[in-house]
């Protein structure tokens, strides 16, 4: 970013107070000698990306979060969620909701697509946050680092689906799972609902996209997300790494079997979240 | 442990780099003799003694390159050679300069293979080989991609050729043969492109750009190769350097303001500046780098080599 980490953090304290400062401070963190991490993270700004996100989290979105003791204190650990709601909110709500309901605080590392590297602000942004593009190389390195990283198995389809697909989960990719039987790394499985009705869509536009450097653009109905209440629930990690050995990592059935088991729990968690919200989509 | 005493043969030795590396070896008592190859045009600074002699030989010409091997190497009983020698300004291209940064590679390779008591080369490359991309890890392996990209400039290009021409004859010559790619050097002198680039007082960066890159100093340089000098292992080893930070506090530690433009103005502004100044940054060169980051991932040079930065930069603001 263009300001130094102590104007950010100076930023960040005009919404945060002391008490979530100094959480941030035993933030699990690789510094690489100049404050940031390898990849460019840097603890004030995860202070200030706190600080924006927290109105959103705390007042429009309401977010209403269970199931934290599933997210593993220390290690390697993947998050796989759904994705949806033409815009990432729903990853910037998991990624503040994990940062303050972990202690010590954890940062979920967020494995973007690969052109979001190349979103000027945007992906500056995103990196100090602890956001890395979507390489092999780069899930292996935070993963053999004993980071914890946050994973879309649907990818852009499942953030660009139609309204009419809400809720439908899209196919998952196998790339999570890989990661997980290699490095021994548990996954668990999140179910987030409400980010599916903030921004109905009326149509998707390549053509629009390309400029913008983004595969696909949706054109949302509404020209700012709706206030919905966020629901996001962890459920108990699913152990791939121990129902299969590090070789069988290279095996596409044991792949495709294990993203159907994250699948299937992922979806068990957005049905138990739609049964409990009914039809309180705001509420 | 008996261990040999090395003769140790220079080259690029009236360079910073070079010359960094021979202070080092002076003082290394499992080196006795240093033979220095100097530019013709360029003599060596450091006096010579008897532990060090100093041949000035024009490495773009094979036969002088026999000359030095079969000639005062032989005598010398030169056992490693350290091959720093590279063009480092990125303006001056063609034949004359390709000769210099990859064929006086192949012939110092094929004529040390066929040397009596020559039995391990380490070559300085640099990370300036490997490919940025959006798509492409931040953490650079010695697997990563390397910059074969048409349009890349000779200053690349040479680079990339060197190291392949070095890297082909791993394992199927007699000769020990070590790549190290180093992170980029900021120090005048060595065609470091960020260097120049931090000596204007205004440093003009792509708008919404903040990329992690990583530097070194000559310390560490002089000092990855003197540890892969004296070890047996072979391959292909990054070098990173102590200073891994975004572009923005580059120019702010070095005491720089950085100003954003839009990305298609950089190319053009900073070619003025060059043929006003005679500078040598050039930003197309630099465009990737100043968009993705890139950082040396120097695990294999630590875990083989033994190699750990420990001269981090003195920035000027610091």
């Amino acid at each position: 970013m263009p300001f130094p980490p102590s104007l950010a953090r100076s930023l960040a304290s005009f919404v945060l107070d002391d008490e979530q400062l100094s959480r941030l401070d035993e933030l699990y963190f690789q510094d690489a000698g100049h404050g940031y991490d390898a990849f460019g993270m840097h603890p004030s700004f995860i202070a200030l990306g706190q600080a924006i996100a927290d109105p959103m989290y705390r007042r429009y979105f309401r977010v209403i979060s269970t199931g934290h003791e599933h997210i593993p204190d220390v290690g390697p650990a993947i998050i796989a969620s759904n994705h949806s709601g033409n815009v990432p909110l729903d990853g910037a709500m998991i990624w503040t909701d994990i940062i303050r309901k972990t202690n010590p605080p954890r940062v979920a590392r967020a494995i973007a697509d690969h052109f979001v590297p190349s979103l000027p602000w945007v992906g500056t942004l995103f990196a100090r946050s602890g956001m890395v593009g979507g390489s092999r190389g780069n899930a292996r390195t935070l993963i053999e680092a004993g980071e914890m990283l946050l994973i879309f198995p649907e990818g852009t389809p499942g953030i660009v689906k139609p309204f009419a697909k809400r809720y439908q989960l899209q196919k998952f990719r196998v790339g999570h799972t890989e990661l997980a039987i290699r490095h021994g790394a548990p996954i668990v499985p999140v179910g987030v609902v409400g980010a599916e009705e903030q921004l109905p869509q009326l149509l998707v536009s390549r053509r629009l996209g390309k400029p913008l450097g983004v595969p696909e653009l949706p054109i949302p109905a509404v020209p700012i997300p709706l206030p919905v209440r966020y629901r996001i629930y962890y459920g108990p990690p699913i152990p791939v790494h121990e129902d299969y050995t590090p070789d069988q990592a290279d095996d596409p059935e044991v792949l495709k079997e294990a993203a159907g088991r994250v699948k299937a729990a992922v979806n068990d968690l957005i049905q138990r979240g739609l049964k409990e919200r009914g039809g309180r989509i705001f509420a | 442990m008996k261990y040999t005493l090395k003769n140790v043969l220079v080259t690029g030795a009236s360079t910073p780099v070079g010359e960094r590396v021979i202070r080092r070896l002076i003082d290394d008592s499992r080196v006795d003799q240093i033979l220095a190859v100097t530019s013709p045009k360029a003599p060596l600074t450091i006096p010579e003694s008897d532990r060090l002699k100093a041949v000035p030989v024009d490495l773009r010409r094979e036969r002088r390159v026999h000359s030095l091997l079969f000639g005062p190497a032989r005598e010398m009983g030169v056992n490693v050679v350290v091959h720093t020698a590279m063009e480092p300004s990125a303006s001056k291209e063609g034949s004359s300069v390709h000769a210099f940064n990859v064929q006086a590679l192949r012939s110092i390779i094929s004529l040390s293979e066929r040397h009596p008591s020559v039995k391990r080369l380490v070559v300085r490359s640099a990370a300036e080989v490997y490919q940025f991309r959006n798509n492409l890890p931040v953490l650079i392996s010695e697997e990563h991609e390397l910059n074969m990209s048409r349009g890349a400039p000779q200053w690349v290009r040479d680079r990339v050729e060197a190291d392949l021409t070095a890297c082909t004859r791993m394992g199927l010559s007699p000769l020990q043969i070590v790549v190290l790619r180093m992170a980029e050097v900021v120090a005048p002198g060595t065609g470091s492109q960020m260097f120049d680039y931090l000596q204007s007082p205004v440093c003009f960066r792509p708008a919404g750009y903040d990329p992690m890159t990583n530097l070194m100093t000559l310390e560490d340089t002089a000092a990855a190769l003197q540890r892969a000098l004296h070890h047996d292992e072979q391959g292909v080893f990054n070098i990173p350097g102590a200073d891994t930070l975004p572009l923005t506090a580059c120019i702010r530690q070095w005491g720089r303001l950085g100003v954003p433009v839009p990305d298609g103005m950089l190319t053009p502004l900073y070619r003025v500046r060059a043929r006003l100044t005679g500078r040598e940054f050039r930003y197309g060169m630099n465009r990737r780098r100043f968009h993705y980051s890139g950082v040396l991932d120097g695990r294999r040079a630590a875990q083989v080599l033994g190699y750990i930065p420990s001269y981090p930069i003195a920035w000027p603001t610091a």
